[in-house]
């Protein structure tokens, strides 16, 4: 009866803020106060699919949802991004019949990297996929030590992990397992044996904290490492990308499936590898798998494309408080040969949480932009001192920096006769005051 | 002028290498020549041959790995902070210079001894907060972030008084510690970027009164500082 009645009240609630709009926490929160073991008394379907990681979690997730459907199989997932215990909650009972059985083929949750061991007290992924563990909102996270600790404890014995072959705080977790299934990329044309951030989180090893060594470095601490000292090295991978073009945007996966790529970029690659490996792994044809991720355009809504005038441009959704995904951005604007204007707005470091630290903008690489092809680089925001000063640190000729603290003058500064793509960097918590000027 | 930037592989987790780059700047600017080495594990520094060292913050593990290696300049260490040499250490770098370290398992690592405190760690909440400090050289505050899991105990002279933000343990609204011209601070990241007042202060002592150091250049610290100093001041109002 408590059973039933906790079911019935939080899809009541799910459905209620269906209609008004609101967050997909609150029905869960509320359903583990009336039932706090609600999650152990529910029937889980036969697999139950778990990604976590610090970058790329939402774009892998919803990666694997479109196989997975387009291939027939049902399949609940939190689409709404809710992903700490509460969201989950909701996602396993609104998915659910009153009697507390979840209605779907395959149950996949992407899962907050700190909190996964309490969601997964009380659910147990068959499938558990890491993607990667970088500096992420460490004003929160701490550091990436720190995370994957609290992911350590979230792994069961009984799940089979799924990991990033290339990441060495990743590939720990897979010490002392039988059944890991390993994805990561051969040596690719664009990797260097340097790092060539600023800053090197694969110095030392993790393991043992020797010196350790890259054959081949993809970007950042993430390729084909060695410890000199331990031995703790790169497992080879059972998933692989053997080669990626981001000129023409493709890459091949295991020897012979050739995928475009709608976003040309190397960090999407590992999501579009993980979901490979996740929808072969349960039983997808390999084929359909390479057919359905070719040109995939994600629906989250990172890149956004808009016009200012004449003038086009992209907004690519980036996240403060970490240099990783701003490296990423600042890549794809670099790499349009047709010249470009590129903007930052930091104007609220954080969405939910208030702070004023502006050290992650020491790690992003922004010396990348001084190029040929990139013209005007424009700061706004209210930290756009603290942007100014960075930018006084690399060698981009102060001429063509333009400081505006209020959104709007960038956005005036922008709506001219100028023919370069306009490429916006920012975040979450501050796209939308720039785009609400469109 | 010679600048030693210590451990600058494995204590720079949050973007700590910036205030060695500010350091060289403000010595440009102020038409002062420099050579800034950087030495990390296992190299052998001459401490008495600098006039600046520098150590940033690093994980927990990545500091018990310093702490092993760091025992070697113990002396020189004593040596050179008696003689008014300038030594800068942020986030958990400075925790080294104490008695004891007890981590998260109970396990303890011996310290360097330099000062008289202990420090306890735990795993299971980060102390994170944006900081208000305020010292008694200057009235300017500093401004910042901290980011840690440990408490520290038994510091005769800290450095600040806490205005906002976490002290040396959660008891205390002391925070950091000073010996002489050593300042260590649990303020994470490229502080001397952030804090150009306290940058000044700093090359002040690093010059020692021979140079005139030019503060002209930092119109955009002073601004981005006084910027993050409202808002924070705000979010103390209203809290």
């Amino acid at each position: 009866m408590k059973l039933f009645l906790t079911i019935l009240i939080c899809r009541l609630l799910h459905f209620i803020g269906k209609m008004i709009g609101k967050g997909s926490s609150l029905p869960g929160k509320i359903a583990l106060r009336l039932c706090p073991d609600i999650l152990d008394r529910v029937k889980l379907p036969e697999y139950i699919i778990a990604v976590t990681g610090s970058n790329g979690k939402t774009s892998t997730v919803e990666m694997i949802a479109h196989i997975l459907t387009e291939n027939g199989k049902s399949i609940a997932w939190n689409k709404e991004g809710s992903n700490q215990i509460e969201g989950v909650t909701t996602l396993v009972l609104a998915n659910s019949t009153l009697t507390g059985k979840v209605k779907c083929d395959i149950l996949l949750i992407e899962s907050d990297e700190r909190f996964a061991r309490y969601t997964f007290k009380h659910i147990t992924p068959t499938h558990y996929v890491i993607t990667n563990l970088y500096r992420d909102q460490l004003t929160r996270n701490g550091h990436p030590e720190w995370v994957a600790d609290a992911i350590k404890e979230s792994i069961k014995d009984n799940t089979e992990l799924i990991l990033n072959a290339d990441d060495p705080l990743v590939s720990l977790f897979g010490e002392g397992k039988n059944k890991v299934i390993w994805f990561g990329a051969d040596e690719l044309d664009t990797d260097t044996t340097e790092c060539t951030g600023k800053y090197d989180d694969g110095a030392y090893c993790p393991k043992c904290k020797k010196f350790m060594r890259y054959s081949s470095r993809h970007y950042a601490d993430i390729g084909h490492f060695k410890c000199t000292t331990c031995g703790y090295e790169r497992h080879n991978t059972d998933y692989t990308v053997n080669s990626v073009d981001l000129e023409n945007g493709t890459a091949v996966i295991n020897g012979k499936y050739n995928i475009s790529l709608a976003l040309k970029s190397l960090y999407n690659i590992y999501n579009i590898l993980a979901a490979f490996t996740v929808a072969s792994v349960v039983g997808i044809d390999e084929e359909k798998i390479a057919e359905n991720l070719s040109d995939y355009v994600m629906k989250n809504g990172r890149v956004v494309n808009f016009t200012i005038g004449n003038r086009k441009g992209t907004l690519l959704t980036s996240k403060h408080e970490n240099s990783i995904s701003y490296d990423q951005s600042v890549r794809l604007a670099v790499s349009d040969k047709g010249g470009c204007d590129v903007v930052f707005i930091v104007d609220a470091v954080s969405r939910k949480y208030f702070t004023s630290d502006v050290s992650w903008l020491w790690d992003i690489n922004f010396d990348m932009l001084k190029c040929e092809n990139v013209h005007n680089i424009i700061l706004s925001g209210k930290y756009c001192n603290d942007l100014a000063v960075r930018f006084s640190y690399t060698d981009i000729p102060e001429s063509r920096i333009k400081i505006y603290e209020d959104v709007k003058k960038a956005y005036d500064f922008l709506n001219c006769d100028r023919k370069e793509h306009i490429y916006v960097i920012t975040c979450f918590s501050d796209k939308n005051k720039f785009l609400n000027l469109l | 002028m010679r600048l030693l930037h210590l451990y600058y592989d494995i204590m720079n987790l949050y973007g700590e290498y910036a205030n060695i780059s500010a350091m060289e700047r403000i010595l440009t600017q102020s038409c002062t020549e420099f050579q800034t080495d950087r030495l990390s594990i296992g190299d052998n520094a001459e401490l008495s041959e600098y006039d600046f060292v520098y150590i940033g913050s690093g994980t927990e593990k990545n500091q018990k790995v310093v702490l092993d290696d760091f025992g070697k300049y113990k002396t020189a260490l004593k040596s050179y902070v008696d003689r008014g040499g300038v030594i800068l250490m942020t986030g958990n770098s400075f925790e080294i210079l104490g008695n004891k370290i007890t981590d998260a398992n109970g396990k303890e690592f011996s310290g360097t001894g330099f000062a008289d405190f202990t420090v306890k760690e735990q795993n299971k909440t980060r102390l994170t907060s944006d900081a208000i400090f305020k010292a008694d050289f200057s009235d300017k505050e500093l401004v910042g972030f901290v980011n840690k899991c440990s408490e520290i105990y038994g510091i005769s002279t800290p450095l600040f008084d806490v205005l906002m933000g976490i002290g040396n343990n959660n008891d205390e609204k002391k925070e950091g510690i000073r010996v002489n011209n050593l300042f260590g601070t649990h303020l994470t990241g490229p502080i001397l970027i952030k804090n150009p007042y306290f940058l000044e202060y700093i090359a002040k002592l690093v010059v020692g009164g021979k140079t005139e150091i030019n503060t002209k250049y930092l119109g955009f610290e002073k601004s981005g500082y006084e910027v993050t100093l409202n808002e924070l001041n705000k979010r103390k109002a209203s809290s």
